[in-house]
């Protein structure tokens, strides 16, 4: 563990979040001129670069996937860090108690509907769809007026199970390449979007991060157990519902025009808890800013290892990100288990 | 996180191709008891080569995908391409199935072939394959001659397809059959074929697979003269799809075309007809002619 | 003197247990309070009422003349502190954090200690002796430290009432009569309302102003230890014979446990 103060000081805070937040500027900036077109700064920047590809290259397709894929990044791993906090479950993430997967069913009806992946009805539909799983979920954990994390938790992951199923029952029922692009969609990609979808998922993260930030100290008190932080002032049913809705709104908006991009909101707060200790006031923030850089650098890669064809970046994440999970893991078990 | 669970069998798939594949060059057509009377087609490409042949009468089963020529769309119908069903085709008692490989109807072929079924699997992917299916349903049908002469006038109008557009400038073209993620026809392929054929250039072709997915900005660093767009989906989407890209001369000079005609997606006898259309999209002036077939 | 802190017909069971009847009491400003009774007559229970964990099935707590229940649950961490007989804490903390999460119903919206809040926090450990190991990860002390760590925890709350449940249940002799001359001190300093479950009858006879021996799930005895700490009392409440002498110290009653079987 690295040393540190006795405590959270702001000064730390800041320090470690402006870090952050340098390595994510420079991974933003680096990014842009990555990519299997080429196309130079000079030319865009030039007298007629309005004429030019390069300029349609860097600001036009690739700086608006990039600024995407930052507060995609952003948004999964704030949400993932945020449910681990309130479940205190590290192998919690966003997609595995079902709000990525109401979103998928609800975009793959959408998809059949539409009959056209541009629809602007696909990523309302997911959305709609993630706040429903969210809300069905959240409720149907809900016992005596209480909701236990232990219960967030089964009911989610079986709510995939039949929400994995429903989406079977779609793809057995819809064409061939209905099927073929909902199972892409589902892959997770980042494309170029209009400026107003990023605008849009932006604002989302934006005020999902604040939202959290007001329970952060909540969750490390909340990790003492429910009666514990009762005991501290916490009301532990409005915390754990208020960082539930959070999380999943951060979701939503991700999923619903990305789909399903794994192991961010897994690895990047895991990973960031053994560095940075367990504080989340300091987690959620940081989590925010390393897992915008670390999905920037993975549609870089996504978008130029094959050259010119792209990877779906879902599988760069699983595949960089699937293993050193696994080594995470070994690492932290062999710290807590003698 | 894999979600939802993949299928299984992914090897076994690969087998069962290979092993469908080597087979079926070997396979003779009956010597005795007559050409079949009762024939199964699990393909859409494949119902219209029977009915080109002249043999459409002797279908008694077909996948629900089958909607041409007219008459096909009132036959029984035996589950879908991807994945027909094995107790249809078994309940119509054919004499042949015909089946094209696809993501789901692997199990179904090697469970119709168990049952003593026979199977005779043909392929859609390049021009190559085309040939060869006329002429290989031909000879199983009891119709070779019928089938060298749908071959060569298949072969002949695409000839003329060709010559016509001979000498034409080639424009650059981009052909997008998914619109997001954007997805486009690379080298190959039929359409590949077909695009060349029509006195175009393929600016996908070399991007390594047959069908790859293409960031945006590779649209704008090729900049085809013309984007066919061969997408499910709605003409607006794919406009909107490109409307930014104002380099690009294909958007420059309002050459966003579609084409969502199934004839160009399948390796069947209208093929030409696709080709001719694909022509006269690329290569507008062109003057129409009527098919003399 | 009206009562800071008071329990009313408070009546609790889990499911079907009964657990509390009929329980009635009260704790006033500066007093020191020990709660007392044999295991499994609800003491552990009865905290959790008094602190609003858990609401009574029948009957009110009032703290401060107003009904707990009516107390946001900040507000009450304000005034009411408690620390707990099995405390478990977040993996990784350090004590000055776990310390400063005591602080957390005085923080602002984002939860971020002041100078103020830092120094509050290290006044208490201070005062608990555990001002030494506040780098040291909270998983790393021994039990003795980690239970002054969560009192001072409790104190760093600013509670008018802090109630202790079982607090030295770990700790050695030196510790256990410190942490009551600790908070002896503070009831006196700062006015504080102690209510404190306790095992060890001579510690409870020793600095407690007042006794409730609990029995039955109903207050069997209220009042001064002398007064409680009787024989008759003591016995059909344990269900053992005792005996009681004179404490030389402190002048007040000394329990022994007396042995019927060994002629004693």
């Amino acid at each position: 563990m690295s040393v540190r103060a006795p405590y959270l000081t702001r000064g730390r805070l800041v320090a470690t979040l402006a870090l952050l937040a340098v390595l994510l500027a420079v991974s933003i900036a680096a990014a842009v001129f990555v990519g299997p077109a080429p196309a130079s700064l000079a030319r865009a920047l030039g007298p007629d670069g309005a004429s030019t590809p390069d300029r349609a290259i860097l600001f036009g397709t690739r700086l608006p996937r990039v600024l995407l894929g930052a507060v995609v990044g952003a948004s999964l791993s704030t949400a993932g860090a945020a449910l681990q906090g309130i479940l205190g479950n590290p192998l919690a993430c966003p997609h595995v108690l079902g709000i990525s997967a109401g979103a998928a069913v609800a975009a793959a009806i959408a998809l059949v509907a539409a009959g056209d992946t541009m629809s602007p009805l696909l990523p309302l539909a997911a959305f709609a769809g993630a706040l429903v799983a969210t809300a069905i979920v959240g409720f149907g954990a809900r016992a005596h007026g209480r909701t236990t994390a232990h219960a967030i938790l089964l009911f989610g992951v079986v709510f995939n199970a039949v929400a994995a199923a429903l989406l079977m029952l779609i793809e057995a029922l819809a064409s061939y390449r209905q099927v073929h692009g909902i199972l892409f969609w589902m892959m997770g990609t980042l494309s170029t979007q209009s400026w107003v979808v990023v605008a849009a998922v932006a604002l989302y993260a934006a005020v999902g991060l604040v939202w959290l930030l007001r329970h952060a100290h909540h969750l490390n008190l909340l990790a003492a157990g429910d009666e514990d932080a009762a005991r501290l002032g916490v009301d532990v049913e409005r915390a754990r519902l208020a960082v539930f809705a959070a999380a999943a709104l951060l979701t939503a908006a991700s999923v619903a025009v990305a789909g399903m991009i794994g192991f961010v909101g897994l690895v990047v707060p895991h990973l960031l808890r053994l560095v940075l200790g367990p504080d989340e006031r300091l987690l959620l923030p940081a989590s925010f800013l390393a897992g915008a850089a670390f999905l920037v650098w993975a549609d870089a890669l996504a978008r130029t290892v094959l050259g010119p064809a792209e990877l779906p970046v879902g599988v760069v994440t699983a595949l960089t990100g699937g293993p050193f999970f696994l080594y995470l893991l070994r690492r932290s078990l062999a710290r807590v288990l003698p | 996180m894999t979600f939802p669970p993949r299928r299984p069998g992914a090897v076994v798939l690969v087998l069962a191709l290979a092993v469908a594949g080597a087979a079926c060059g070997d396979r003779l057509p009956p010597a005795a008891g007559g050409p079949p009377a009762r024939v199964v087609s699990l393909a859409p490409s494949v119902t219209e080569i029977v009915f080109a042949l002249g043999a459409g009468d002797r279908l008694v089963g077909v996948c629900g995908e089958c909607d041409h020529p007219p008459e096909a769309a009132r036959l029984p119908r035996v589950g879908g391409w991807v994945v027909p069903s094995v107790e249809a085709v078994l309940a119509a008692r054919p004499d042949v199935v015909f089946a094209v490989p696809s993501p789901g109807n692997h199990e179904a072929v090697l469970a119709l072939e168990r049952a003593g079924t026979r199977v005779e699997v043909v392929h859609d992917r390049v021009l190559a394959d085309l040939w060869d299916a006329v002429r290989r349903i031909a000879a199983v049908l009891g119709v070779p001659a019928r089938g060298e002469q749908l071959g060569a006038d298949l072969a002949r109008r695409l000839d003329e397809v060709h010559a016509r557009v001979a000498g034409l400038p080639a424009p650059r073209v981009l052909v997008v059959v998914g619109h997001d993620p954007l997805i486009v026809v690379g080298g190959g392929t039929l359409q590949d074929e077909l695009v060349r054929l029509a006195g175009g250039v393929n600016v996908a072709a070399d991007a390594g697979t047959a069908w790859p997915a293409l960031p945006l900005e590779v649209v704008v660093a090729r900049a085809p003269d013309v984007i066919v767009d061969a997408a499910m989906g709605t003409d607006a989407g794919g406009r909107r799809l490109f409307a930014r890209l104002t380099t690009v001369p294909a958007v420059r000079d309002g050459r966003v075309v579609a084409l969502r005609d199934d004839a160009f997606l399948r390796a069947g006898p209208r093929v030409p007809d696709a080709a001719a259309e694909l022509a006269e999209l690329l290569h507008p002036g062109l003057a129409r002619t009527r098919d003399a077939g | 003197m009206t009562p800071l802190l008071a329990a009313r017909a408070v009546r609790f069971g889990y499911g079907d247990v009964p657990v509390l009847a009929d329980v009635t009491l009260g704790l006033a400003r500066g007093e020191l309070v020990g709660l007392i009774g044999p295991n499994g007559c609800g003491k552990t229970t009865l905290v959790r009422l008094l602190s609003g964990v858990r609401a009574p099935d029948a009957g009110t707590v009032l703290l401060d003349g107003r009904p707990l229940a009516a107390f946001r649950a900040r507000e009450r961490a304000r005034r009411l502190a408690v620390v707990p007989q099995d405390p478990s804490v977040g993996f990784g903390f350090t004590a000055l954090e776990v310390v400063l999460m005591g602080r957390a119903p005085h923080l602002g919206p984002f939860g971020l200690p002041g100078p103020r809040d830092v120094a509050v926090a290290r006044e208490a450990m201070a005062l608990l002796d555990v001002a030494g190991v506040a780098a040291r990860p909270l998983d790393e002390l021994s039990g003795g430290e980690r239970q002054r760590v969560l009192l001072a925890r409790a104190l760093a709350q600013a509670p008018d009432v802090l109630l202790l449940d079982e607090p030295t249940t770990h700790l050695d002799l030196r510790h256990q009569t410190g942490i009551y001359d600790v908070v002896h001190e503070l009831r006196r300093t700062r006015g504080l309302a102690v209510l404190s479950v306790l095992h060890d009858l001579n510690l409870a006879a020793a600095y407690c102003d007042r006794l409730v021996l609990l029995a039955g799930g109903r207050v069997a005895a209220d009042g001064p230890p002398a007064a409680v700490l009787t024989p008759a009392l003591l016995e059909s409440a344990y269900g053992t014979a005792v005996h009681v002498a004179v404490n030389a110290l402190t002048g007040g009653p000394l329990v022994l446990p007396r042995s019927p079987a060994r002629g004693r």
